[in-house]
């Protein structure tokens, strides 16, 4: 076993969400975020006064902890920070604050924005033109999108992947968020749906990328022995990483053989006493899926190239959605892909949400265990694995 | 190899507007006024890298130098556009434009990404052998690949 101190330490007891929208309609995302914040420490049982620290993603727009303390009135704040995009950054940096002292209570914010490069209608907004304004790039750029395009192209010349393996995966989000009043999407598709969807980088398609929307998650933390005291049901984070390789630009990584979430896997088992057959809700990102497809196989849950047809061998057909083992959903509140380009937010979200038994419709008989695995291959791979306190 | 164009550094930024160039990346098209592709290549180890990096990633020597490749590989990486940024040689109506990361002969895993250029679409796939070509794109050179002759 590798050192994990902080194992079982640090609980989640608040959680505020605006919900997640193509167009959230005239509201900033700082609107957005003292929503979802407000929310969150009111979840907890607790005010302004009881929040000593600040963790903010550094979402294009987002504001940043001194602006979420002026707009909050929160009076003294002793750890803040700035976390890199993908929401575990967020997180191990709030659970090491309350862990090592410099916090009691640490507000951990997410809000999203639509840019206008990745969305028509935010480029017509004035107030976002200049958000992320920069060099104009020129198409042959393998970052971002086209990082994972190229990655999934090469993923399907060296397993001989079929579409439909990748269409598993977004039927699967789709299904999960018809179930959750927090998702921007929620009609139902199938698998002719996904294979006649819009190619935009090719081989992936529209429907293999996540949504650009508008929305905030927020998230309260403190110590496991005040969680108990606060609520009875705290979520505890038993193990948490990021993950990086040196050969992280995405034209430059080695092979699908190593990268930032093999780095993730090989930390969260060593750190864990809970492994793949605990787990109640899984939850990897799906921002494009193939990074859900490489997620499920570094994960463990199946060998190299064979997702897909892990997915279909624990398809639901009847739920329209994957079932692993019969028992275990993924992404049942309809990931990056449906509910939301969240960053993984959402998938901590619902990793909460289900742990304390309030998913509604969609909950996980007794959920004990949730193992979130979140980011891409390249710079911002993470996981957590969360448990019932 | 041909001359370098004199000109300043300022010039060299406003003749690359799509670029954000610094002092790490500016030999790389320094090389493309010259139509010549410079990758960055250990002195001390031989060990080349890209994109370009203040030092040597295996042996941390400072000595990395802008070497000109011969410009053979292979496609490793490739996606279609259907939609994307904007380029004067680029129209998207026409159909989906080609991005490639290129392995070099140099180096196993050195890799350069641009578009592939006089290449029918069904031919252009993972593993087809190509070869350094430049066009023009803003008024400077812009290097891509063609299918290699023979």
């Amino acid at each position: 076993m590798a050192r994990n101190p902080i194992k079982d330490q640090v609980a989640i007891v608040g959680v505020g969400s605006t919900g997640f929208r193509r167009d959230a309609g005239g509201r900033s995302s700082a609107s957005l975020a003292c929503e979802a914040s407000i929310a969150a420490i009111r979840d907890a049982g607790l005010g302004a006064d009881d929040i000593d620290g600040i963790t903010v993603a550094a979402e294009p727009g987002s504001p940043n902890p001194p602006r979420l303390a002026s707009m909050l009135g929160i009076q003294r704040v002793s750890h803040f920070a700035s976390a890199q995009p993908v929401a575990g950054f967020g997180l191990v940096d709030a659970m090491n604050a309350v862990f090592s002292g410099s916090c009691e209570a640490v507000l951990l914010c997410f809000a999203v924005m639509r840019s206008p490069w990745n969305s028509r209608s935010a480029a017509r907004d004035p107030f976002r033109r200049t958000v992320g304004a920069g060099v104009r790039p020129v198409p042959e750029l393998v970052q971002g999108a086209a990082g994972y395009a190229s990655w999934a192209s090469r993923y399907i010349h060296e397993y001989g992947a079929r579409r439909e393996d990748f269409g598993y995966v977004a039927i699967n989000s789709r299904t999960g968020a018809v179930g959750n009043p927090l998702a921007a999407i929620r009609t139902p598709i199938d698998m002719q749906d996904y294979l006649d969807a819009r190619m935009i980088r090719e081989p992936l398609s529209m429907l293999d990328m996540d949504l650009p929307v508008d929305g905030a998650d927020a998230f309260v933390l403190t110590t496991a022995e005040r969680a108990r005291e606060l609520r009875p049901d705290p979520v505890l984070i038993h193990a948490a990483s990021v993950g990086l390789v040196d050969r992280n630009d995405e034209d430059q990584l080695l092979d699908l053989s190593r990268h930032g979430q093999h780095v993730v896997i090989e930390q969260l088992k060593a750190k864990s006493d809970l492994w793949l057959s605990d787990v109640d809700v899984y939850l990897p990102y799906d921002g494009f899926t193939i990074i859900t497809l490489n997620w499920i196989e570094n994960a463990g849950w199946c060998e190299p190239g064979g997702a897909g047809r892990f997915l279909e061998s624990h398809w639901d057909a009847a739920g329209n959605r994957v079932l692993i083992d019969g028992r275990v959903p993924m992404n049942p509140h309809g990931g990056s892909l449906s509910e939301g380009a969240t960053r993984a937010s959402g998938h901590i979200r619902e990793a909460v949400v289900q742990l304390r038994g309030t998913a509604g419709e969609r909950q996980v008989p007794d959920a004990s265990v949730a193992l979130v695995t979140a980011g891409g291959f390249f710079f911002n791979s993470q996981g957590a694995i969360f448990r019932r306190g | 190899m041909p001359p370098d164009v004199e000109i300043t550094e300022a010039e060299l930024v406003e003749r690359f507007p799509y670029v954000r160039m610094d002092h790490d990346t500016k030999h790389l098209y320094r090389g493309w006024l010259a139509r010549e592709l410079r990758l960055n290549r250990c002195r001390d180890c031989g060990f080349w890298h890209h994109p370009p990096k203040p030092v040597c990633p295996r042996c941390w020597s400072s000595a990395v130098e802008p070497t000109p490749v011969s410009g053979r590989g292979s496609v490793h990486l490739l996606t279609w556009l259907h939609q994307g940024p904007p380029a004067p040689d680029v129209d998207y109506a026409a159909g989906p434009h080609p991005v490639a990361s290129v392995e070099l002969a140099e180096q196993a895993g050195l890799r350069f990404t641009t578009t592939v250029v006089d290449c029918p679409r069904e031919r252009l796939e993972i593993g087809l052998a190509v070869e350094l070509h430049w066009i023009e794109r803003f008024g400077a050179p812009f290097p891509v690949f063609r299918p290699a002759e023979g």
